[in-house]
């Protein structure tokens, strides 16, 4: 006997084997729907009395395995059932003598025989035959059920003569020897004689009828039978006999413990041995029944003396191994024992000594088996170590069964199978192929093991034929691992994200690269600051959120959401790029090319563009910015990206992502509006640093220098611009700044709206930089001080006071003060443009786009002193600019209707103003030689004049006129008398002050200046007054004046001057000397005209 | 978790087979845990013993208490080597295994990157050679 039959369990010691074959040509699946109603029938009561036959159906069985049919009673062929096709009654003979030969193939032991016929319409010519059934067809049949159980009492009856046969005729004939096949010859020659002989005789015989007993379901009489085979066996040392009187024994054991049955599953069993589900019904004999006592009292008496004990059984069972394994021809009934012990250890759960009882089922040598065998083997054994709960060991089996399914020895290597198996082992080895599993926690199980698992997947199902199945896998190998030969493979079968599904049911969940790149972070970008949008303020209630009531509530409102699903507080636009930008890095030890990255989203129309990526290996954390372009506005959710990595497409859902950081994937979008795109005159510039804009200028002027840009704003957007304003902004600037430093005229450009795409405007905007350089504190303390040494005659000065005395050897104009004044300022303005149209607007969105405009200002030409002259006129005084020329380039300076001054490079010059009504301003003309300030090279400077200066510069408020003969007089006028005529003297005060002026007494004092220092003020006899030469003004009034008039008579030519002396009253009062400050009058006296 | 925390094997070639070797002896390691465990949880022999024999090697098992398994699979032939000196290899790799828990800057769980544990192992494995 070389088939082992791995399913065997203890129980199947009790049936009896039936073959049912087919017989010419019957359809299989016919043949089977009969099989399986003739294998319905399992076990038969029997009438008459409480026992029970069972049966064994097998539609298969090797003639040579009937040969042991002596040596375990159940492994006998006992019956035959054969299935034909006949359709017509000339075929009938032929058939039925068909049925006769297969009858003879098992012929020595059948007990009973039976042909079921298909298909034969109408009379059967012969006549009635109990072992013959006909049907009309494999559908019409419906009392074959009644007649197996019909054939299986009758081969019952059989049995039952059989037993009652054999375990009567113990004494007297010589009993048969039985054999098993393999010992026939080794008995030939043997004295028959002898009492050994005898004995072993009778030992075998009494196992036989045990078997018999067990099968006719006499369980109790069958443990005496065994029982009494042992010690008659053992005696002669007949050890395979005893070995199978000792299974036996276990057998009916098990039978009895174990009315459940040991084997496991019933699926694995072949078909038509009896199910578990129907095996707890069985009503066994000598079993406890539910009410706890047995059907027939008589076997109790007996069953605790004869019946083994749990760990009685397994001793057996070992010892019986052991025996068996003394022969090497007994090789499949010991590993048929061993599977047997397994299973009822299985039962008692004792899993360790299964194991080593497996371990030993590993060695025992069956000589050649065929390949086919080798599997089942490896199969049988893998699902044993299941059983037992070693799921590694069985794992491991399993593999080794698919491995050998594609052996190189085997011609057609069945890579299905092999795949089916490997796939089984996979739990076995804590693998599962869904990578939801696989990202969960920390790594599990062997890794190398499993590794080397899924190579071989990748292999067989290549093998397969099924490309698409070994992408997946190595694409699940690769996330786990590291590979690049799936680049291969894509290349001729794209990896997808579709679910493949086995054709027996198994479905292997898409895998996604989400670890190739790894992503880090994933974060929204808001769109550049020219192109957000700006909701317009003041419509009412839609700044306000309506979620609280209270404008101010203490108690925040907490988003209890997934992080991923809060909002984010900017917008994008329709139809405006968007990006996303996700920090990656390649773990993998090589460079990673990613291709068509792109985003994954929800709500609104996204229009994804694919970027394509190539990391360098083990990078560092890298940014990937990936864009897209909503299509209708609403709220989009950024759920993912995909990627394509190796030629596998992957989706990776942040979700199911671990490790992401994210600041919230959710975003409104905002319809579309219009695009501007500014150029200017100028070049761009670096960015201003402090504010967020768009583009920025930055241009170099000297101080008072004016320039004009031209701002050209084209819509490059699709929508049309309808709306257009402009607004400036001065960044914080502590300099003073003269007039205003952008000025522009929107009219024109207003008048091209509204402007449609592709169109644009330009609007001129002019920068003038005027700014103080002059306004250092000590430096106007400075020039005040200086003024006292430039007040020339203080005589015909208006009068000064002088607040300090100078510091002498005052350092003007030396190295250190030139570089103070030297350094650069900075203006730094906004210019903003607001904008807004499409459906946008009416939605109340606008943008805005911002121009930073930023003006280094040279110093050019500067003051650094002012200080005043007086004029020889009370009416005039003259300013004193010290002008210092800053720049490199030779300048030339002039004002109002003066001489050009040129001021050289870093000169600087005193320059002389007469002083007028208002502060002087000084227009200054470069003469650069510099090309870039040639274009415009007129510079206006406007200095400040101090409080104190200009007070020296007005006039006194009260107002002095002296008029001499009928002319004003004043320092410079040399008024003409004629000697002897009286000159009328008038002396006028006009009071320009806030205040009622006065009482004044004024003296009018002549005098002659002899140009050498002497003045001689003894006059008397030379000029005498008309009059009182003193003067009383009473109170002045403001706005008013008051005239005293009075005449001279000079005596004698030549030049007088009148000093008019003033004396006030009242000491109370104190009004600044300078207001009292009279001109002297210079009168020349003529010879009188001869007429 | 049952997940290899160091393997070593000499001669290097052929490892993988040991890997297989290894991974089934853990249902043997298992099935006697849970034997034993039922009888007397605190006081454990940690030492399994011969897990099973192969044709060519022995497999032994050594289980803390913490659950960490040590595998070590010798040749058959090696008759130097019997239970008491398996037990002190054992007892030995136990104490350098500790030493590794004990490092600050070990995840339990990780695979052991240590030099000193592997250098005893490799004493151990030339004692054995």
């Amino acid at each position: 006997m070389s088939v082992p039959d791995y399913m065997q369990c203890a129980e199947d010691h009790q049936t009896a084997l039936v073959v049912v074959q087919p017989m010419g040509i019957v359809p299989e699946d016919q043949f089977f729907r009969i099989y399986k109603r003739i294998a319905s029938v399992s076990q038969v009561s029997i009438r008459d009395s409480q026992r029970v036959l069972f049966i064994r159906y097998r539609h298969h069985y090797p003639p040579e395995n009937n040969e042991w049919g002596d040596f375990q009673t159940h492994r006998k062929v006992v019956g035959l059932i054969s299935v034909t096709s006949c359709t017509t009654t000339k075929e009938w003979p032929q058939t039925s003598d068909r049925f006769q030969g297969q009858k003879e193939v098992f012929g020595s032991t059948l007990y009973d025989s039976r042909l079921l016929v298909f298909g034969l319409q109408g009379e059967v010519a012969e006549q009635q035959r109990t072992d013959v059934a006909f049907y009309p067809s494999y559908d019409d049949c419906p009392d074959v059920e009644k007649r197996v159980e019909d054939f299986v009492e009758s081969i019952f009856i059989v049995l039952e003569s059989k037993r009652l046969d054999r375990a009567t005729d113990k004494s007297g004939d010589k009993i048969q020897l039985l054999c098993a096949p393999f010992e026939k010859k080794d008995f030939v020659g043997l004295d028959t004689d002898s009492r050994h002989y005898k004995k072993r005789c009778q030992g075998r015989m009494r196992k036989h009828v045990g078997d018999l007993c067990l099968q006719a379901g006499m369980l109790q009489d069958a443990l005496v039978h065994y029982h009494m085979a042992v010690e008659l066996l053992r005696s002669v040392n007949d050890f395979l006999w005893l070995g199978a009187a000792l299974e036996g024994l276990c057998s009916a054991s098990v039978i009895f413990h174990y009315p459940g049955g040991t084997a496991w599953k019933s699926g694995a069993r072949k078909p038509g041995v009896s199910s578990a589900a129907d095996a707890g019904k069985r009503h066994r004999p000598g079993a406890l029944t539910t009410n706890g006592i047995s059907a027939d009292t008589s076997t109790e008496i007996g069953r605790a003396k004869n019946c083994l004990s749990q760990e009685d059984i397994i001793e057996k069972y070992k010892e019986a191994i052991s025996y068996y394994g003394k022969y090497k021809s007994a090789g499949v009934i010991e590993l048929e024992a061993c599977i047997k012990a397994v299973r009822v250890l299985a039962i008692q759960k004792r899993a360790r000594e299964a194991s080593e009882c497996l371990q030993n089922v590993v060695y025992i040598n069956l000589g050649q088996l065929s390949e086919e065998e080798k599997i089942q083997r490896y199969s049988v054994l893998s699902e044993l170590y299941e059983l037992i709960g070693f799921h590694r060991k069985s794992a491991f089996f399993k593999r080794v069964a698919a491995m050998q399914c594609v052996a190189p020895t085997i011609p057609e290597p069945g890579w299905k199978a092999c795949y089916k198996l490997l796939l089984e082992t996979l739990p076995g080895y804590s693998l599962s192929l869904d990578p939801k599993d696989f990202s969960k926690g920390t790594h599990r199980g062997w890794a190398a093991v499993q590794l080397r698992l899924l190579h071989e997947l990748v292999y067989a199902s290549r093998r397969m034929g099924n490309p698409g199945l070994s992408v997946r896998h190595l694409s699940f190998l690769l996330k786990k691992e590291v590979t690049q030969s799936l680049e291969n493979y894509t290349s001729k079968c794209p990896g997808g994200m579709e679910v493949i599904s086995l054709p027996d049911g198994l479905k292997l969940p898409p895998v996604s690269f989400t670890k190739l790149p790894i992503v880090r972070s994933v974060s929204l970008l808001n769109l550049p600051v020219s192109l957000r949008p700006h909701k317009v303020k003041g419509l009412l209630g839609q700044g306000m959120s309506s979620a609280s009531p209270f404008i101010y509530s203490p108690i925040t409102m907490h988003s209890r959401g997934d992080e991923r699903s809060k909002k984010i507080d900017f917008q994008w636009v329709q139809g405006d790029v968007c990006e996303v930008q996700l920090m990656v890095y390649n773990p993998m030890p090589f460079e990673l090319r990613v291709e068509n990255m792109g985003l994954l989203t929800s709500g609104v129309d996204f229009e994804s563009l694919p970027a394509a990526l190539s990391l360098p290996a083990e990078s560092g954390l890298y940014p990937v910015t990936l864009v897209g372009v909503p299509r209708t506005a609403g709220n989009i959710t950024i759920n993912g990206y995909h990627t394509s990595v190796f030629g596998v497409s992957s989706d990776c859902l942040l979700e199911g992502l671990v490790g992401v950081k994210s600041s919230g994937c959710m975003v409104e979008v905002v319809p579309s509006l219009p695009r501007l795109q500014l150029c200017t005159s100028l070049p761009r510039s670096a960015h201003l640093s402090s504010e967020d804009l768009s583009t920025s200028v930055s241009l170099r002027l000297f101080n008072g220098e004016m320039q004009q840009l031209t701002i050209t704003l084209e819509n490059i957007g699709t929508e049309t611009l309808n709306t257009l304003e402009l607004t400036s902004k001065n960044l914080s600037t502590k300099e003073k700044l003269f007039g205003e430093f952008l000025t522009w005229d929107l009219q024109d450009a207003l008048s091209h709206l509204p402007l449609k795409s592709g169109q644009s405007v330009s609007i001129p905007v002019n920068i003038s930089a005027k700014l103080d350089f002059s306004g250092q504190e000590n430096l106007l303390h400075d020039l005040n001080d200086d003024g006292i040494s430039v007040t020339g005659l203080p005589v015909s000065s208006p009068l000064r006071q002088v607040l300090k005395p100078r510091a002498e050897n005052k350092p003007v104009g030396s190295d250190a003060s030139k570089n103070e004044f030297n350094h650069v300022k900075m203006l730094e303005a906004v210019l903003t443009f607001k904008y807004s149209g499409g459906a946008g607007q009416v939605e109340g969105y606008s943008r805005e786009l911002s121009l930073g405009v930023r003006v280094d200002v040279e110093p050019s030409v500067f003051f650094t002193r002012v200080s005043t002259l007086p004029a020889t006129s009370t009416r005039q005084c003259h300013l004193l600019l010290d002008v210092f020329n800053s720049t490199e380039h030779e300048l030339t300076l002039s004002a109002k209707n003066n001489q050009d001054l040129v001021l050289h490079a870093s000169e600087c010059q005193r320059y002389t103003h007469t002083h007028t009504q208002t502060p002087p301003s000084l227009k200054a003309i470069s003469q650069s030689q510099r090309t870039s300030l040639l274009l415009r090279n007129e510079l206006f400077v406007e200095g400040v004049l101090n409080q104190l200066i200009l007070e020296h510069l007005q006039l006194a408020p009260l107002q002095w006129d002296v008029v001499v003969n009928g002319k004003p007089c004043d320092c410079d006028v040399i008024a003409d008398c004629r000697v002897g005529d009286a000159v009328p003297l008038e002396v006028k005060l006009t009071n320009r002050s806030k205040s009622a002026v006065g009482p004044f007494s004024l003296t009018v004092v002549p005098f002659q200046d002899y140009q050498n220092g002497v003045q001689n003020y003894d006059l008397q006899d030379a000029v005498s007054f008309i009059g009182s030469n003193t003067f009383y003004i009473s109170t002045v009034k403001p706005t008013e004046n008051s005239v005293c008039v009075g005449a001279l008579l000079f005596l004698y030519t030549g030049d007088f001057y009148l000093n008019i002396k003033f004396q006030d009253d009242s000491t109370a009062r104190d009004l600044p000397p300078a207001w009292f400050c009279l001109p002297s009058v210079h009168v020349k006296a003529q010879e009188p005209v001869e007429l | 978790m049952n997940c290899p925390l160091y393997i070593r094997s000499v001669p290097t070639q052929g490892e993988l087979k040991f890997h297989y070797t290894v991974h089934t002896s853990l249902d043997v390691v298992e099935e006697k845990i849970s034997g034993v465990g039922k009888a007397l949880a605190d006081q454990r022999e940690l030492y399994l013993g011969l897990l099973y024999p192969t044709e060519d090697y022995k497999v032994y098992g050594y289980v803390t208490n913490s659950k960490v398994k040590f595998v070590i699979v010798v040749d058959s032939s090696n008759t130097s080597l019997r239970d008491n000196e398996i037990r002190s290899m054992f007892r030995k790799l136990h104490n350098s295994f500790t030493d590794v828990m004990c490092n600050p800057f070990y995840n339990p769980g990780d695979p052991i990157q240590s030099k000193a544990f592997d250098s005893i192992v490799s004493t151990m494995m030339v004692q054995a050679c």
